[in-house]
């Protein structure tokens, strides 16, 4: 009914609308990305000599990363910090907290807003926070209260840095992975549940064959979105460690800022970044894939 | 029978309340610390109930700190970020979701492998690109505006210049704004603009009077989402912006924290709940769309 032409005219017309997306994400987004794997193979450095005059080295900062126990010890970190805030820490106080709240309870508003609260904190303020209630010894919040409860104390992120860096991140969390999941719980027809009950099931048995299996789907997606936004946190752990002590809680993105600010070895800290870069991708593509985007 | 059931469901509901009660502390407990310090005359690093309440700290925020300046520049260049977003997604996502054309589809693939990429990894060659920018801009500005061109750079410079930041957020947030308006298009019948084109309304005409009106809940959602990371982000501004003039609150805080020798908890925790404030607004607006965003790989 619509003619040709005017079809024609009328695609030209959206390509024009989508020009100012397209630009932007061009040049501040694919283009670095890109020359991130170009400087990856240069010397490029913000301060001395190879500041002047970069020359290409090759494949040379890719030896020495990977001959860099700093660097293989920041995959660790970030794999450590990923699988126990994302996948275990969040989901599993989100979870419990989803189950919870189900069904209409007295106060529900009043606790999921309380729960979804750390989410809404910038990082840096969340950062912040937790050093009040982990930093200082038997001065710290935490070490005040296991001293009521007559447990003892420690110096929390100066010996147990990675665990506390993780429950922090695991904290921030925790709503996100409820809000998702009650809405993967809300999914499943109440009716399965009566027919589970008439079979005499008890409350494992339909946790275990009912739930699980039918919130499959939303847990397999939900982990792969918070693994993907994990490995990129860098604030929270920077305000909170900035890596330290030691190299203790050094994920990749804070790996990958000391290599390029703070020794401003550009090159080098590219090489780490298309490290991160592809391992990001990795997962994005099997996102994109488990998701099935009907585009 | 009947009794032992509701036994077990006094039982339950006894556990889930524990559950939450025990959760929630976990998750409120760092918001009291600071809440309190910042209204305490002697805040302490733990959480302690005020000596007496003040509001002092607030004062010295805006009074003896550049809260003020701070506060200014986190508004104006994330709601800056924010409206180039509304505007630049909502245009894209009605063409992404109305267009039949072959680019489409890797087109809506990579803003969802773009969202993925971690911005710590884009930084260097996002800031050596930067940097070139603002050389050739600075080389045109200094011989025009002579002794005004620190003030011209600090406006619309590249780096350590409100343009560089605002144009950087904006690309950061436009793919998962780009998405959002997409689905949400697709859900808008296209009734309205057949109609509007029998009518013989140009492009420009069905998208004021036709299309920005259905699309304000989506736009809405987009907005909130961009401000709302936008607002959180710690990298970028320390990353672009270092004149004590462009500082925003996330710097003003960080760098408050880091004189050592004189950590005052009050002072920061005020800073900290200013920052806070406009977070949790956005946030609580943003709560109903939480869901529906989440598949565009939305989170926190």
């Amino acid at each position: 009914m619509i003619s040709d032409a005017f079809q024609k005219r009328r695609e030209r017309q959206m390509l024009l609308l989508l020009l100012p997306a397209l630009l932007p994400l061009l040049i501040l987004v694919i283009y670095p990305a890109l020359y991130s794997v170009y400087l990856s193979m240069t010397n490029e450095a913000l301060t001395g000599v190879a500041a002047q005059r970069p020359r290409f080295v090759g494949a040379a900062n890719y030896f020495r990363l990977f001959s860099d126990a700093r660097f293989w010890n920041s995959l660790f970190v970030t794999f450590v910090f990923v699988v126990g805030s994302a996948i275990i820490g969040q989901f599993v106080l989100g979870f419990i907290s989803a189950i919870a709240l189900r069904g209409r309870k007295v106060g529900s508003q009043v606790f999921g807003a309380a729960i979804l609260l750390p989410n809404a904190a910038p990082e840096v303020v969340a950062g912040f926070m937790w050093i009040s209630m982990l930093a200082g010894g038997d001065h710290a919040t935490l070490s005040k209260i296991m001293i009521a409860l007559g447990l003892p104390w420690a110096d929390w992120l100066q010996t147990f840095p990675l665990f506390m860096v993780t429950m922090v991140n695991t904290w921030r969390g925790i709503g996100t992975a409820m809000i998702l999941l009650t809405a993967g719980l809300a999914a499943i027809p109440s009716e399965v549940y009566e027919a589970a009950r008439m079979d005499g099931a008890n409350a494992r048995q339909t946790f275990m064959r009912i739930t699980l299996p039918l919130m499959a789907p939303t847990i397999f997606l939900y982990m792969l979105i918070s693994t993907v936004s994990t490995i990129s946190v860098f604030g929270l752990v920077y305000a909170l460690t900035r890596g330290g002590p030691g190299n203790a809680t050094e994920v990749i993105s804070v790996y990958i800022y000391n290599q390029s600010f703070t020794t401003f070895q550009l090159g080098y800290g590219a090489a780490g970044a298309v490290v991160a870069l592809l391992i990001s991708l990795l997962f994005g593509i099997s996102y994109v894939r488990a998701l099935r985007v009907q585009v | 029978m009947a009794e032992v059931r509701s036994s077990r469901t006094v039982l339950t509901s006894i556990t889930a309340y524990g559950t939450l009660i025990v959760i929630s502390i976990f998750c409120l407990l760092p918001f009291v610390w600071m809440a309190l310090a910042s209204v305490d005359s002697n805040a302490q690093l733990f959480l302690k109930w005020p000596d007496s309440w003040t509001l002092d700290n607030y004062s010295r925020v805006f009074n003896k700190e550049d809260g003020y300046r701070w506060f200014g520049n986190s508004l104006f260049t994330v709601l800056s970020a924010t409206i180039l977003v509304i505007i630049i997604s909502g245009l894209g996502g009605y063409a992404l979701s109305r267009s039949r054309a072959w680019w489409k589809q890797p087109f809506l693939y990579a803003i969802l492998l773009i969202r993925v990429l971690p911005s710590t990894a884009l930084l260097v060659p996002l800031y050596k690109i930067l940097l070139g920018f603002n050389n050739a801009e600075g080389a045109v500005v200094r011989p025009l505006f002579g002794s005004a061109s620190r003030q011209v750079m600090q406006i619309f410079g590249f780096i350590d210049g409100y343009l560089g930041l605002i144009i950087v957020l904006t690309a950061g947030q436009l793919p998962l704004a780009l998405w959002i308006m997409k689905v949400f298009f697709d859900g808008v019948p296209k009734d309205f603009e057949e109609a509007a084109i029998l009518d013989g309304a140009t492009l420009v005409q069905r998208i004021r009077r036709v299309l920005i009106p259905l699309a304000l809940p989506g736009l809405a959602a987009a907005g909130l989402f961009t401000f709302m990371s936008a607002w959180g982000d710690f990298l970028l501004p320390l990353i672009l912006l270092s004149s004590a003039e462009l500082s925003t609150l996330p710097l003003g805080l960080f760098r408050a924290f880091l004189r050592v020798n004189e950590i005052d908890y009050g002072l920061l925790a005020a800073i900290a709940v200013v920052y806070l404030i406009p977070a949790v607004i956005a946030f609580s607006f943003a709560r109903r769309f939480l869901v529906q965003t989440f598949s565009g790989g939305v989170k926190g």
